[in-house]
């Protein structure tokens, strides 16, 4: 069962990708994508983490896709993307996505994967945020300032000083 | 041969009778025996000459209720009736329903009006049900230059991605819940952000300008408000320590969070408005302005699907505020217990005497439970439909301000207040209430 599950999920994540990258309307190509990141969402249910399945649905489907789609409509494809594609360039990275894929699948097939068996459960996603507030606190103090910092940075750059501010008082 | 009817055969004429009655027959043993029953146990039969002057008496010998009574039982505790009936579509779809029509009386009544008068007898009462075979009997028009594909499959995703919502809200203790996910909150907030993806898709895909514009209106009023509907959640979650929506309902069987969080409780009430798309927040839709904003290309069944969902999703909306501020099914029990001689003695019936195996068929705790949660979630639908008739619409930096500057520094301050109840010790895993 799991096994076929895999393998469906597998299926819908890659050819939603190569079909995100392949499809001629842009906006059927994000819809694509969308396939993928949910694909990615199953595999993550698969491997009994539904909190960052949620999250990947939330986060990836929820915002940046969307953020993806509404820049998709509302710029003119002609304007911005200019065709540089023939055929030795299609198939050189076709070839380089092979060698790459088939690197990487010897790297974690010889790295005694499939060697391993476990039957423990899963972490519990309480005891990942029992660690960040006990043993790693240093760190998400310092996430969460980047992410302060790079909030006031984007408020920063996105203001405008030619907008007076009535129409906010009114 | 006849003039009137030239096509007559006997054969189709014999056929179409038999169809009726397979259908008549049908229906009437599916859902007419089975209510017939259930409401019969509740009433006071009248004893007249020594026997009960009922038709249900010939039923009951008829369908023999001694051996259908196990088998509703059984049925009642599947997937399958968990998903159709009641935790899932069609008891939502009948509150939505009721909604509907509760709608447009109420609110043709606060602007002194008649509102629904003419279909059925009392009170305009079928209106929903002609508005329903009008929009079936209605033609789809498909725009012509419209992106088919996504065109068609855009209301189906709605409806769907509502019914998918309305599956994560228990309804009683006891497991009446279709998807009792241990990160059912989490799972809420997915689902909620499939809802601009398929309205920014379908009103991208009707090629029109109305529906364009209230596409992206729609996009900027549900992606900004998700934020603040989130964050007024924070404060249930600190205090209660779990994402499992029943655990939430459970824990509040002493106290209602909104006692303890209304500021979160509010907040999420108003980014719930604006998630809807309701008055004062319609701007998606707003009809004097964009015709009908993104629903404008739709015609038909199309439209009523539409509809269907987002009455759905409202539904989803007040059973959650319910779940999470309002302690869900938890109140006082006033259900009446099931006739104990019922299930000691059986039925009699003169001179037939029914014993039933199996009775109750649901127990009073249950029902006692979807009372209070139906109670709680129709009060709350009751204040969603009520801003329609008092305010105005707003504007759309008003609205973006009130979501960005307002709603979300009122969330910090209500998760602020959870952590201070925790951290004084007045709440929480080891607090004194």
């Amino acid at each position: 069962m799991a096994d076929a599950v895999f393998l469906g999920l597998a299926v819908i994540t890659i050819g939603s990708a190569i079909a995100a990258l392949e499809v001629r309307s842009l906006i059927y190509g994000s819809i694509a994508l969308m396939g993928t990141l949910g694909g990615i969402a199953g595999f993550f249910l698969l491997l009994d983490s539904p909190f960052v399945a949620m999250f990947q649905i939330a986060v990836y489907i929820g915002s940046i896709a969307v953020l993806i789609l509404f820049t998709v409509m509302l710029v003119r494809r002609q304007l911005i993307f200019i065709k540089i594609e023939d055929k030795r360039r299609r198939y050189a990275g076709i070839g380089l996505m092979l060698s790459l894929m088939m690197g990487l699948g010897a790297i974690i097939l010889s790295s005694g994967i499939k060697t391993v068996t476990t039957d423990e459960p899963p972490v519990d996603f309480r005891a990942i945020g029992a660690d960040f507030l006990t043993y790693y606190w240093p760190a998400l103090i310092l996430m969460g300032f980047i992410l302060a910092a790079s909030v006031i940075g984007a408020l920063t750059l996105a203001r405008r000083e030619d907008l007076t501010n009535d129409q906010h008082n009114a | 041969m006849s003039t009137i009817a030239p096509k007559f055969r006997l054969s189709y004429f014999l056929k179409s009778i038999t169809d009726n009655a397979f259908w008549a027959i049908l229906l009437l043993t599916l859902i007419g025996l089975p209510f017939v029953q259930i409401i019969l146990f509740y009433l006071e039969l009248p004893v007249i000459g020594n026997r009960l002057l009922d038709p249900y008496l010939a039923l009951t010998i008829l369908a023999d209720p001694s051996r259908q009574i196990p088998l509703i039982k059984s049925l009642m505790q599947t997937e399958f009736f968990k998903i159709a009936a009641f935790p899932g579509f069609g008891f939502a779809a009948l509150l939505a329903a009721g909604t509907i029509f509760v709608e447009r009386k109420m609110l043709a009544k606060l602007q002194l009006r008649v509102g629904p008068f003419y279909c059925g007898k009392i009170e305009g009462i079928l209106q929903l049900m002609s508005d329903g075979i009008k929009l079936l009997s209605k033609e789809i028009i498909i725009p012509a230059k419209a992106d088919k594909p996504i065109f068609w499959a855009a209301p189906v995703l709605f409806v769907g991605t509502a019914a998918a919502f309305v599956s994560l809200i228990p309804a009683a203790r006891g497991g009446w819940v279709v998807a009792d996910a241990d990160v059912g909150l989490l799972a809420v907030f997915a689902i909620i952000g499939f809802f601009p993806v398929i309205t920014v898709l379908s009103a991208w895909s009707a090629n029109s300008k109305f529906p364009f514009i209230g596409g992206i209106r729609a996009l900027h009023q549900m992606v900004s408000f998700e934020i603040p509907l989130i964050l007024s959640v924070l404060g249930v979650v600190i205090l209660t320590g779990t994402l499992n929506l029943t655990e939430i309902v459970e824990s509040q069987y002493t106290y209602w969070w909104i006692i303890f969080l209304p500021i979160g409780a509010i907040v999420f009430f108003i980014a719930m408005l604006a998630e809807l798309e309701r008055i004062p927040f319609d701007l998606p839709e707003a009809e004097s302005e964009i015709v009908a904003g993104w629903l404008t290309e739709f015609s038909g069944m199309m439209y009523g699907l539409v509809q269907l969902g987002s009455y759905l999703k409202l539904y989803a909306f007040a059973g959650l505020f319910v779940v999470l501020f309002l302690g869900g099914w938890s109140g006082p029990n006033i259900w009446p217990p099931f006739p104990q001689e019922i299930i000691d003695k059986g039925i009699e019936m003169g001179p037939i005497t029914v014993r039933l195996p199996g009775l109750p068929l649901l127990d009073q705790q249950m029902l006692n439970d979807v009372l209070w949660f139906v109670v709680k979630t129709v009060g709350v639908i009751f204040f969603i439909l009520l801003p329609r008739g008092v305010f105005p619409r707003i504007r759309i930096d008003l609205l973006l301000h009130i979501g960005w500057y307002k709603l979300i520094g009122l969330s910090f301050v209500n998760i602020f207040i959870a952590l201070a109840l925790v951290y004084a010790g007045v709440l929480g895993p080891e607090g004194i209430l």
